[in-house]
């Protein structure tokens, strides 16, 4: 109990102290997350949207896939970009080992299946007068997808917030393809690691609470732009 | 403008709907009448285009753009009562406001689609589909739910529409000149 209450207090203080090492990792997780979620909003959406909607031979297999996707194990993940990346790998070139970059490619793979698999899911259970109406008041293909998207915004909104969820605490691939490199590719889920793998328990549990307050307040923001009474 | 012959839509091997002949022409108010399950709803969804699993022939001579077709139970998009109106109208056109008061709603125009009740709901949706200016207009029901001054209100501007094809599916015949023609589906 002492230590998890330490951990609390060494969190307040590495807060209010401003301590360079841990702001940068805070501060390039969140980015990191966010740059992978907003690629992956941008593959997700469209593709979830589409596969809910489209009748052909071989729909249901490709929605089963992305719905195992959504269980990646993240060190598989890593592992992947990193033989792809590594300079004899086939993406090797684009020099992305190592790179925070790297870490969003990786982090991409990760959100793209949990976007597309419930924006799938929540496109299929919307009311099928909502498409037909749309279609019938003559809405283009843009307008009526946009129309299905805020019809079903709640579902989109826990979506992209489980995809940052995941990203933003994954381990294996920031590890793997990042490398956990000072000031350049360490982020709040390394450096917990480390500190841990250290010994030191306490800053091991105040960078996780740093964690957690990041997904508070991503949560608290998701569930107010997800209101019932916003216009 | 609309031809359907030797029309049958068949579900789960029975018949739903059944039109042996039927021709409509420009600027026609036409009650397809008939009891529960006599397809009435069937025919103005294959008119609509939303139902394309049928046999027989159905002739609908106009772009989908300049048809609109009005749910039996509509639905109204989440957001006020004002954007649902102007979705989908184009440029240049009556403003969405004024299709609203013609249907007795504008006092409605800010609130939200929820809690509204379901005759308000359904002239709602009605000035909806009138703000795109459609050359056919299909109704599934309109008059249901509406109260004695509503259905005047609602009768009146349907009738007045004289370049609109309105075809309207109902169960019992419709007063004024909206039911002077009409077309029984049989069970």
């Amino acid at each position: 109990m002492h230590l998890i209450w330490e951990g609390f207090t060494d969190a307040l203080d590495m807060i209010f102290s401003g301590e360079p090492l841990v702001f940068s990792a805070a501060w390039r997780s969140l980015w990191i997350s966010s740059t992978a979620v907003a690629l992956a909003m941008l593959i997700g959406l469209p593709l979830g949207t589409w596969l809910a909607r489209a009748k052909f031979r071989g729909n249901g297999f490709i929605v089963l896939l992305f719905r195992a996707g959504m269980a990646l194990p993240t060190v598989f993940v890593g592992m992947m970009c990193y033989a792809m990346f590594s300079r004899r790998g086939p993406l090797g070139a684009l020099d992305l080992l190592y790179t925070p970059w790297g870490i969003v490619v990786g982090e991409l793979l990760l959100a793209v299946p949990i976007i597309v698999g419930i924006t799938h899911g929540a496109i299929k259970s919307l009311d099928p007068r909502i498409a037909e109406t749309a279609w019938t008041l003559g809405a283009g293909p843009l307008r009526r997808w946009w129309t299905y998207i805020s019809e079903a915004r709640v579902s989109v909104l826990l979506a992209i917030l489980t995809a940052f969820a995941r990203c933003v605490t994954e381990l294996g691939i920031a590890m793997i393809v990042g490398g956990n490199i000072k000031f350049r590719t360490r982020t709040l889920a390394t450096a917990t690691a480390l500190e841990t793998s250290k010994g030191e328990f306490a800053r091991g549990i105040a960078l996780g609470t740093l964690l957690l307050v990041i997904a508070l307040v991503v949560t608290a923001l998701i569930g107010w732009l997800s209101r019932e009474d916003r216009r | 403008m609309i031809e359907v012959s030797q029309l049958r839509v068949e579900r789960e091997g029975r018949t739903i709907c059944a039109v042996e002949h039927l021709g409509i022409t420009p600027g026609s108010k036409l009650t397809v009448l008939g009891s529960n399950g006599s397809g009435k709803t069937t025919l103005l969804r294959v008119l609509a285009g939303l139902t394309g699993d049928y046999s027989g022939t159905c002739r609908v001579a106009i772009d989908r753009h300049e048809l609109t077709y009005v749910h039996q139970h509509p639905l109204l998009f989440r957001g006020n009562v004002l954007n649902n109106v102007r979705y989908g109208q184009r440029p240049g056109g009556r403003d969405a406001l004024e299709w609203l008061r013609l249907v007795g709603m504008e006092h409605l125009a800010a609130r939200s689609t929820r809690n509204l009740s379901g005759g308000e709901v359904r002239r709602i949706a009605l000035a909806r589909a009138l703000a795109l200016k459609p050359r056919l207009l299909l109704l599934d029901e309109p008059l249901a739910e509406l109260d004695k001054q509503a259905c005047e209100i609602v009768s009146d501007l349907l009738e007045s529409l004289a370049e609109t094809t309105i075809i309207i599916a109902s169960p019992t015949p419709l007063p004024g000149a909206l039911g002077k023609t009409t077309y029984t589906l049989s069970q």
